[in-house]
């Protein structure tokens, strides 16, 4: 296994943290929509972010079937036009397979501006499939959504690895 | 330490199952035929409850702070607004009632005219409240969701008023809630007529992604519309009982290179931050039934546009 100097070795993944944190990523959007926000066109969709996330860093376990199911579930509590979020997340999830090789050679912020392109795709995918259905044109502020969802890549990096900083073997010294 | 402590697990040499590019063009295949099933056929309503139904309790999750800062926000609501209102809703109450007895008056006498001229009695509706819980999150549609639902006995189709005007209409029932898809809508469109002129038309939806207001479409550059009419439901389509207001005009453009003029209107009713609504029951006003064309549809052609 060939590494980047200086990155750490991790603990291997709980597979009920990262079905958890999709699960909770989800919720996060719903909250986000009932709670905030409701329709805003610039949003975050941090559910897209996690699917990322897992798709470079465990890509055996979270892959396009995922990113499809996912996609569907979205596109169900929105009560738009079925299928959408399905294409948008398949197409980033290929390129976030494509990628899964080469964006863990980099460093955070660096990391956060490979993902925007794959961010970008996913919407621009959903702006012309609405076009084509006839929806209406959501503002100029949906080419915030991408960026937004780039700056938090950095956050939700951290967090979800948190779990496999930890040490093998904790004693006295290192509790975690 | 232990080689299985370790986060990467080595790819495996032989069983990689299909390419992700095969893998890509079958979701993208699959997710293209639910669309065109979802769009076209309207074949994916069964498969939306299922997906709803297996959403359900992290919706129910998701809605409980929305629940609880609605009972803080109503608490918390100060009493001199309180006071302020109820002393408004007096007012409006006494003004209402002069018109109530009115109204007593016309319908009787609007009895007996109907019956002299036999005709059909304005059928009855039946009303159910519900409560908007929120703006569904799609940015490319107008609609919303409130919390009666299949259970509640809402049926599909069935029109939306809140205390100002028409609302919407409901457009997919799931078992406890159901998505109303607002006037504003841009597949939306209500026929409507001019209360002073009389003049009939059709108001689409227009979204421009700031404002949301509607279209008058179809009508004339020299037809005699004025800033200011009020639009009210003209009951030509028997979605929408006729008489309710609808819109008021705001701003009309006349072009000479144009056959019609665009006229823009602000809906009456809050498109965006509705709270209580009316779902009226469409039970009633379908029994009239809709009008059957006489001509049998060709059969080679299947699917026509909507």
């Amino acid at each position: 296994m060939i590494m980047r100097p200086g990155q750490r070795l991790l603990m291997p993944v709980n597979p009920t943290f990262l079905w958890l944190t999709l699960l909770f990523a989800l919720l996060a959007n719903m909250l986000a929509n009932m709670l905030l926000w409701g329709r805003a066109a610039w949003a975050p969709d941090v559910l897209s972010i996690v699917l990322v996330f897992w798709t470079v860093h465990q890509t055996l376990r979270v892959g396009m079937a995922v990113a499809f199911v996912a996609g569907l579930l979205v596109d169900v509590h929105q009560g738009g036009l079925l299928g959408q979020h399905a294409m948008a997340y398949t197409a980033m999830s290929y390129f976030a397979i494509m990628a899964h090789r080469r964006l863990l050679w980099f460093t955070l912020p660096d990391q956060a501006v490979q993902v925007f392109p794959l961010f970008a795709l996913a919407h621009a995918v959903e702006l012309v499939l609405n076009a084509t259905v006839g929806g209406a044109f959501p503002g100029w502020s949906v080419v915030l959504a991408p960026v937004a969802e780039a700056l938090l890549w950095p956050v939700v990096s951290w967090m979800l690895l948190a779990p496999q900083r930890r040490a093998p073997d904790p004693d006295e010294n290192r509790p975690l | 330490m232990a080689l299985a402590s370790l986060g990467r697990a080595p790819p495996p040499f032989f069983r990689q199952g299909p390419s992700a590019f095969s893998r890509l063009l079958v979701f993208s295949a699959l997710a293209l035929l639910v669309m065109v099933a979802d769009a076209r056929f309207q074949m994916m309503q069964p498969v939306r409850s299922v997906i709803a139904s297996v959403l359900y309790p992290l919706q129910w999750l998701a809605m409980q702070p929305l629940a609880l800062t609605q009972a803080a926000r109503n608490r918390l609501a100060s009493f001199t607004a309180d006071e302020s209102a109820w002393a408004q809703l007096q007012q409006k109450l006494s003004e209402q009632s002069l018109r109530a007895n009115q109204v007593d008056q016309l319908q009787l006498e609007n009895k007996r005219l109907r019956d002299l001229l036999a005709l059909r009695q304005r059928l009855e509706q039946t009303a159910l409240a519900a409560q908007v819980l929120y703006d569904a999150a799609d940015p490319y549609r107008r609609k919303v969701i409130v919390d009666k639902g299949l259970v509640q006995g809402l049926r599909l189709g069935a029109p939306v008023l809140d205390e100002r005007g028409v609302l919407g209409q409901v457009t997919r029932i799931f078992p406890l809630v159901s998505e109303v898809t607002l006037i504003t809508d841009r597949d939306h469109a209500t026929p409507v007529v001019n209360a002073r002129t009389g003049a009939r038309g059709v108001a689409y939806g227009e979204t421009s992604g700031y404002a949301d207001a509607m279209e008058l479409r179809f009508m004339a550059a020299n037809a005699d519309v004025a800033v200011g009419d009020l639009l009210t439901t003209s009951g030509v389509d028997g979605v929408y009982p006729a008489g309710l207001p609808v819109a008021r005009i705001e701003k009309i453009e006349r072009r000479t290179d144009a056959v019609f003029a665009r006229i823009y209107c602000v809906p009456l009713a809050l498109v965006s931050g509705a709270g209580h609504v009316l779902v009226l029951d469409q039970a009633a006003s379908n029994e009239l039934g809709r009008p059957v064309p006489e001509v049998e549809p060709k059969p080679d052609k299947i699917g026509g546009r909507r």
